[in-house]
Parts: C-alpha cells; sequence; structure tokens
C-alpha cells in the first residue's frame, strides 16, 4: 500500500509567516486581531482576578446548586453524587477495559490521561475556590478517589466479567435514573421532598435529563408516523410536529401552566414541575421527530426491501435495520437539539420555577450582592458551556464508535 | 462445473412451486406494469426472464415474493395463496430468498451478522448453530475469510456473494435474483455466475431476471421472454436463443447479440 504524501515540515515561525504575514494587508490585520485579542484576554483576567467580587458565588455556591433544597435530607443528594461517581468510574473502565472486537482501535476517550488529570484538578481546585468547609472540599476528593478507583478496577477486572454480566451493565444506568427520581423526591421511607423545593443546577438537569431521555423515543416515534402509508397516523403526526414547530415555547409554558389545570380535575394535574417537563418534552419531540425523518431518509430503500424479503417483519425491520443506520445519520441534529433543549430551560424561570437563571435572579435581588451581576452571569455561563460541552463530546464519541467503517478500506 | 447442471435433475411433473395467472398491476399514476403475465415455475427449476428494459421483468419477479403489489390476478407461491394477509406474506417470504442488483447488503452489520440476524430473529433458532452455518456458506461461496469484515470492505462481486449466502442462511425453497450482475464490474461477474451455477446444480429452485445469455444458455431449464408487461415466449434454451417462435424475441436478440 502506498504512503501518503507527508506534508513537508516547516519550522513554526515559517508557517506563521506563511499564514499570518504572506502579505503586507495580511501582516495589518494579523497584528491588530492578534493585539485586540490579547488585550481582551488580559482585561478579562484583570477584571476577573482584581475587580470581581466572587464572594457572591462562594457564598450562595449551595443555592446555586439545588436551590432551597432543605438542608436536613442533603444526604440524599450527596449519596446520589457517589452513586453516579460509582457508576460513571465503572462504565468508563470498562469502556477502556473491554476491546472492541472489531474495531480495536476505538476506545474512549482517546485523552485518557487527560479527562484523568482534569477531573482531578477539578475535585481539588472547584471546592477550594468556592470556599466550602473542608470536611465538603473531603467529600468532593474522597467522591472522585471513589470514581477513579472503580475505573482502574474495571479496567483491570473487565475482562474477567462473564459475557451475559456484561450486556447488562448498561441498565445499571437506567436503573440509577430511577433510584435518582426516588432519593430526590422521597419514597421508598424517605420523607417527602415537594418538587417547589428543587432548585438551581438540580432542577434544570433534573427538567433537561427528563425531556432528552422521553423526548428521544417519542421523536422517533412521531418521525415513524409521519413516514408511515396509513393516513391516520401520517396526518395525525404531521399536525402534531407542524402545530408544536409553530409555537414558541414560552407560550406552550405558560399553555401547560394554565390549561392542565382547567383541563384536569382537581388534584390529577401533574405539580408545576413535571407540567414544564411534560412542556419541554412534547416540544423537543416535535423537533426531534424532523432530526430523526432526515436520517430516514437517508436510509436507501432496499435496506427495508432487503430485510423484508429475508422475512423480517415490520418492527424487527426497522429495530434491526433502518433506524440503526438512520439515528446515526440523524446523531449530530439530535443532539444539537439537545443542547438547545438544555438551554431552553433557562425559560422554566420565566414562568416562575427555580431553575439556575431565577436562583441567579433572586441572588442578585439580594441587596447585599448589588452590582454583581457579571460574575453571576459568567459562572452561569461557564455552567452551561460545561454541560453542553459534554453533551456535545459524548455524540461525538458515540458517532465514531457507530460508524460502520472504522478502519480505512484496503 | 464441468458437469452439465441440468443433467443431475429429476425429470417429470415436479411439485409446482410458483404459479401466476393473469397478473395485472397498475402504478399509482395509471400505468400498467403488468399485462396478463404468466409464469410457472416447477421445485428445482431454474427459469431465467430475459426482456427489454421497462418491459415489467423486474416488477414481475418482485410480485413473488409481495415486494410489490398488483390489482389482478392469482399468485400461489411455495403453496400459499398471495393476499393482502400480512401474516401471509412474512410466511411466504421466509421461504423465498431474494438477490438484488445492489446487493442492499446491511452496512452496519458485519458481514456474518448480515447472515445470521434474520435465522435468529425469525426463525428463533440458536446463534451459535446459526454462526456455524453462515461460516460454511461463507466458505461454499468463496469468502470463509471476510466473515468479521463490514460489507463496505469487500468488493461488488464478495458483497453479491454475501447476499447471496444470506439469503441462503434462511433455507429457502426459492431464490429470486433480480439482475444480480449488472451492478458489477465485469471481472466479478463470473464469479458470482459461477455461485448461481453450483446452487442450480445443487438442485435449488431459482428465477433469474439477467441479461446474462451464456448463463441462460447453461443453466436454464427455460427461458421466458417479456416485453410490455406480458410473458411473450417461453421456451428451453437451445430453442429459445436458435430458433424463437415469436417475431419480438427474434428482434431482442440482435439486439443483445
Amino acid at each position: 500500500m502506498p504512503l501518503p504524501p507527508v506534508p513537508s515540515r516547516r519550522s513554526l515561525a515559517r508557517r506563521l509567516q506563511a499564514e499570518l504575514f504572506a502579505s503586507p494587508l495580511d501582516g495589518l490585520i494579523s497584528i491588530v486581531l492578534i493585539t485586540s485579542s490579547v488585550a481582551a484576554v488580559l482585561g478579562l483576567l484583570h477584571w476577573a482576578t482584581r475587580q470581581a467580587r466572587w464572594a457572591v458565588i462562594q457564598a450562595n455556591s449551595t443555592l446555586f446548586a439545588i436551590g432551597r433544597y432543605p438542608e436536613s435530607q442533603q444526604w440524599r443528594l450527596w449519596l446520589l453524587i457517589t452513586l453516579l461517581a460509582a457508576a460513571a468510574g465503572l462504565s468508563w473502565g470498562l469502556l477502556r477495559g473491554l476491546p472492541q472486537p472489531d474495531r480495536p482501535a476505538q476506545r474512549w476517550p482517546q485523552n485518557d490521561r487527560l479527562a484523568l488529570l482534569l477531573l482531578s484538578a477539578m475535585a481539588v481546585l472547584g471546592p477550594f475556590s468556592l470556599k466550602l468547609s473542608v470536611a465538603i472540599q473531603l467529600r468532593w476528593v474522597l467522591i472522585t478517589a471513589l470514581l477513579l478507583l472503580l475505573r482502574w478496577a474495571a479496567g483491570r477486572w473487565a475482562q474477567r466479567i462473564p459475557g451475559r454480566w456484561q450486556r447488562w451493565l448498561p441498565l445499571l444506568w437506567p436503573v440509577l435514573y430511577l433510584l435518582g427520581m426516588v432519593l430526590i423526591s422521597g419514597g421508598l421511607g424517605l420523607i417527602q421532598v415537594p418538587s417547589s423545593e428543587w432548585g438551581g443546577l438540580l432542577l434544570t438537569l433534573l427538567e433537561a435529563s427528563f425531556a432528552i431521555l422521553l423526548c428521544f423515543p417519542l421523536g422517533i416515534l412521531l418521525a415513524l408516523g409521519r413516514r408511515s402509508d396509513l393516513p391516520l397516523l401520517r396526518w395525525g403526526s404531521v399536525l402534531y410536529i407542524e402545530f408544536i414547530r409553530g409555537a414558541p415555547l414560552i407560550t406552550l409554558l405558560f399553555l401547560g401552566q394554565n390549561i392542565l389545570g382547567f383541563l384536569l380535575p382537581g388534584g390529577l394535574a401533574p405539580e408545576r414541575v413535571w407540567r414544564a417537563a411534560w412542556v419541554l418534552t412534547l416540544f423537543a419531540a416535535a423537533y426531534v421527530a424532523e432530526a430523526v425523518r432526515s436520517g430516514l431518509a437517508a436510509v436507501p430503500r432496499g435496506q427495508m426491501e432487503a430485510a423484508r424479503s429475508l422475512g423480517l417483519p415490520l418492527p424487527l425491520a426497522l429495530i434491526h435495520v433502518v433506524l440503526p443506520q438512520a439515528l446515526r445519520v440523524a446523531l449530530p441534529a439530535t443532539v444539537g437539539q439537545f443542547i438547545t433543549l438544555l438551554q431552553d430551560t433557562t425559560l422554566l424561570s420565566l414562568i416562575g420555577l427555580s431553575d439556575l437563571l431565577f436562583v441567579a435572579g433572586t441572588v442578585m435581588a439580594n441587596p447585599q450582592y448589588l452590582g454583581h451581576n457579571a460574575e453571576v452571569y459568567l459562572t452561569l455561563a461557564v455552567l452551561f458551556w460545561c454541560c453542553c460541552a459534554a453533551l456535545g463530546l459524548g455524540s461525538r464519541a458515540l458517532e465514531r464508535r457507530l460508524d460502520p467503517n472504522p478502519l480505512p478500506s484496503s | 462445473m464441468s458437469i452439465d447442471p441440468r443433467l443431475s435433475k429429476p425429470a417429470g411433473d415436479e411439485a409446482v412451486m410458483i404459479e401466476a395467472r393473469g397478473i395485472n398491476k397498475w402504478y399509482p399514476n395509471g400505468y400498467q406494469a403488468l399485462r396478463g403475465a404468466e409464469l410457472t415455475v416447477r421445485r428445482g427449476e431454474v427459469v431465467v426472464i430475459m426482456g427489454p428494459s421497462g418491459s415489467g421483468k423486474s416488477t414481475f419477479l418482485r410480485t413473488f415474493n409481495a415486494l410489490e403489489d398488483f390489482q389482478e390476478g392469482s399468485l400461489k407461491v411455495g403453496g400459499l395463496t398471495l393476499s393482502n394477509d400480512l401474516r401471509q406474506i412474512d410466511a411466504i417470504r421466509r421461504e423465498v430468498g431474494m438477490v438484488f442488483q445492489q446487493f442492499n447488503l446491511f452496512p452496519h452489520l458485519s458481514v456474518l451478522e448480515n447472515l445470521t440476524l434474520a435465522p435468529v430473529l425469525v426463525r428463533g433458532r440458536q446463534r451459535a448453530q446459526v454462526e456455524e452455518q453462515a461460516r460454511r456458506l461463507l466458505e461454499r461461496v468463496g469468502i470463509g475469510e471476510q466473515a468479521d469484515k463490514y460489507p463496505g470492505q469487500l468488493s461488488g462481486g464478495q458483497q453479491q456473494r454475501v447476499a447471496i449466502a444470506r439469503s441462503l442462511c434462511m433455507e429457502p425453497e426459492i431464490l429470486l435474483f433480480d439482475e444480480p450482475t449488472s451492478a458489477l464490474d465485469p471481472e466479478m461477474v463470473r464469479e458470482v455466475l459461477e455461485v448461481m451455477q453450483t446452487l442450480a446444480a445443487d438442485g435449488m429452485t431459482m428465477v433469474v431476471v439477467t441479461h446474462e445469455v451464456r448463463f441462460a444458455r447453461q443453466v436454464a431449464d427455460r427461458v421466458v421472454l417479456m416485453a410490455e408487461g406480458q410473458v411473450l415466449e417461453e421456451a428451453p434454451p437451445e430453442r429459445f436463443f436458435t430458433n424463437p417462435s415469436h417475431e419480438r424475441t427474434r428482434q431482442f436478440l440482435s439486439q443483445i447479440a
């Protein structure tokens, strides 16, 4: 096999010269851009280290994280975080330790050491810079240590886990999700914590994860309905999708808060937090449906014909042949929709739910912290950016994993 | 493959596998694709369907496993009458394999998984047992060493042989071929035709839409000419190619020669 031509290696100075200073005009533009960006970064650093008063974040970090969740029940959230860390460590170790038989090169994450370093640094520096008490700082370090320990153990002994267990291990996550719901809201012998007391990042993530998990299957069903041969199903799906896409989310949220109360007899209407979660779900499902439809359109007709002529009934042909290919095509657009959904949860503050933005509003309204909006908004932006970046990274890793032609064809 | 495959076949009255009578099909736009097409195929027979493009030969073939519906006429396949009953259709499709012009392998599954998918899901057989059979079939079509590759990594000829093996893995009674070599580079046509010839020699009932005259001459029991949605001529290959009774057949043969 002939080797691809190797790009000629040039020194860094040479490359910079060629790319930034090729002509006098280029040079001028480069100098202006470089100076202004350096000035901007320096200005931001100066503000962040000298002028900003981070006390507003440090003093309210619990409020940002969980809102007014009762202090006596916070141990439940700590337990949940510990369990999540354990599951994450286990999955991470397994993903590393179990080589894919057909694509050995596809391990995740690819820059493992960097992720480890980042995680450890965050666990130590995050709580420290928030000036949390030593006990809580220690808790974060211990939880991270547990994650890393399980990752190491799972990676080491992954090969010895029997095959039928391996198949059931991903089920850990849905079970954990349901358990988390119980831990947060109460039940099974735990004191009820009414949903009106959930808030901050906890509420934002809860609403977003609920909507993301449910809108995906719903969107797939709607997309299939829109391509169905049955007129009733097809027109029903079209009507639903076009109605939802024709209305702004905020009107639907208000509609959900008000109408559901009238329509359903007293007590049957879900609590406000869940009403909003359902509206978000139904809203996102319409958009996910369109993304999935584009994926379905990309699968050649012959795939379905081949599956059917092998005797596969329609549902099996969809599940095993058409959808795996369609969803892979639709994945980037779908994850884009999830990211939008996560950011749309900020609209919940407008209907009076204490999500992250709402909590920020109450903090900024506190006379003690007047004039510190920039610190609060910047923190919010960084928090959202982290969540969205995680979604994006996960989606790209999944895309690589699902690639049917991972190796260059020889 | 030097033995004439037809010699090994039992002559006489065998069970009728496909019986199509007076099939009429209109497309939704009003165009009539089939005009009273008729065909009978007996167990172990190899029937080649030829004809100019647009003559309805692919459409006719695709009615045999209900990939195309039709409005008038009657069709019996493997003893079952084709109707709108979905379970009946799935039952027929289990017994009738199809090989497509564009292979239509499942690109997200490995070659082995392409073969085992349907037998495991539809017939409910043990995976290990199906895998063993699949590897044997891949050996038989000459690509045993490619089992763990993905379709995108194979050549066209190899892909089509995988497609044949995939159909065989369901142990069908009948195999339909819809222009199996038309999308292949010339040097790959032979490897696919050789596999089909072996199948015929083993007694598989086959209906083949193709332009390969040599294959029709050597392997077919009967050759059929379709034009304008009808079966115009039906004859043993010798007579079909040397002394056809229909003017239209002569015209067609002069065009492809």
